[in-house]
């Protein structure tokens, strides 16, 4: 068989052809696109990396936020009642007076149901108190 | 003729801007047409690219820098579209990029739009046996006539080592022939 060599051989045509008149209105339809293009540039949000980036940043901030918001509520918990309980006991003007003035009657009742004392209690109690007089006084 | 740098010029100045690009695409959609055609081969899709080509050409203007000609800056980006365009749809056909050529090459037989016979059919498969680089180069040097010194400003390499590449691509391609 004969050697086919490209340099002896008439010059091939590559054979593609294009549609009537299409080289005719490509320009119209380039600069539609260019302008559609121009007018409609959408990126979307989850795209742009500066927004990825800032809500990455927001997460970790807000993870490490956690642990310290649950730690400020406990901790102003439990200040709130030691607090209270140290202005009431020293540094307040209240005195056991003042208490039972604002006691009604429904308060003396729970308090007596609380503080069922026996009679014997009572008598014990006073028997053996040697501050017995300072009390009867008072 | 005008200087290149003075028609660069009146393709950003938005009151020169329409008419120049205008003559921008009438100068060069012929030739542009033929390149992506020559490496995507069926002309729907060379439409596509070449559409695509422009626009891009109108969008990154701006950002040309002229250390390159017009012309080979303008040939880059075609190629660059059409190789992209072609892994694209292989991707998505989920195919090699050479069985994509294989289809487009047994499709030609069909194609309205192609107007050759045995010979040029057979250049084809010859072609697609190639490195993708010395399938480029033989496509631009041979179909395209374009000089050593464009298709090296264009891919970027020497003209020694286009010389070679070409050199390359024709044994293999007369070898191909004469073996089927």
């Amino acid at each position: 068989m004969k050697a086919f060599k490209l340099e002896n051989e008439p010059k091939i045509k590559s054979g593609f052809t294009t549609p009537d008149h299409y080289f005719d209105d490509l320009s119209t339809k380039i600069f539609e696109l260019a302008n559609k293009e121009k007018e409609v540039k959408v990126i979307p949000l989850y795209r742009r990396k500066s927004v990825l980036s800032l809500l990455a940043a927001a997460v970790v901030v807000i993870a490490l936020m956690i642990p310290i918001v649950n730690n400020y509520n406990a901790t102003s918990k439990e200040l709130d009642e030691a607090t209270l309980e140290t202005y009431l006991s020293y540094q307040s003007n209240l005195n056991q007076y003042d208490l039972i003035q604002n006691l009604d009657s429904i308060d003396i009742q729970k308090l007596n149901k609380n503080v069922a004392i026996e009679d014997e209690t009572l008598e014990d109690i006073l028997a053996t108190s040697p501050n017995i007089e300072h009390l009867i006084s008072e | 003729m005008i200087d290149e740098k003075e028609f660069i010029q009146q393709l950003l100045d938005p009151k020169t801007q329409n008419t120049a690009f205008q003559k921008l695409i009438s100068d060069y959609q012929k030739p542009l047409y033929s390149h992506i055609r020559n490496i995507v081969l069926n002309h729907d899709d060379t439409d596509d690219v070449l559409q695509n080509t422009f626009v891009k050409v109108f969008q990154y203007l701006k950002n040309f820098k002229g250390e390159s000609k017009l012309f080979s800056w303008m040939y880059r980006i075609a190629t660059n579209e059409a190789l992209t365009f072609l892994s694209q749809k292989a991707k998505l056909k989920g195919i090699t990029a050479e069985d994509l050529q294989k289809k487009a090459i047994d499709n030609l037989k069909s194609d309205v739009y192609f107007d050759g016979d045995e010979i040029q059919i057979k250049l084809q498969k010859a072609i697609i046996t190639l490195p993708e680089k010395q399938q480029l180069v033989f496509k631009m040097k041979y179909f395209e006539d374009l000089k050593y010194e464009e298709i090296a400003e264009i891919l970027g390499t020497s003209v020694g080592a286009l010389k070679a590449s070409y050199h390359h691509a024709v044994k293999k391609i007369e070898l191909y022939v004469t073996s089927n």
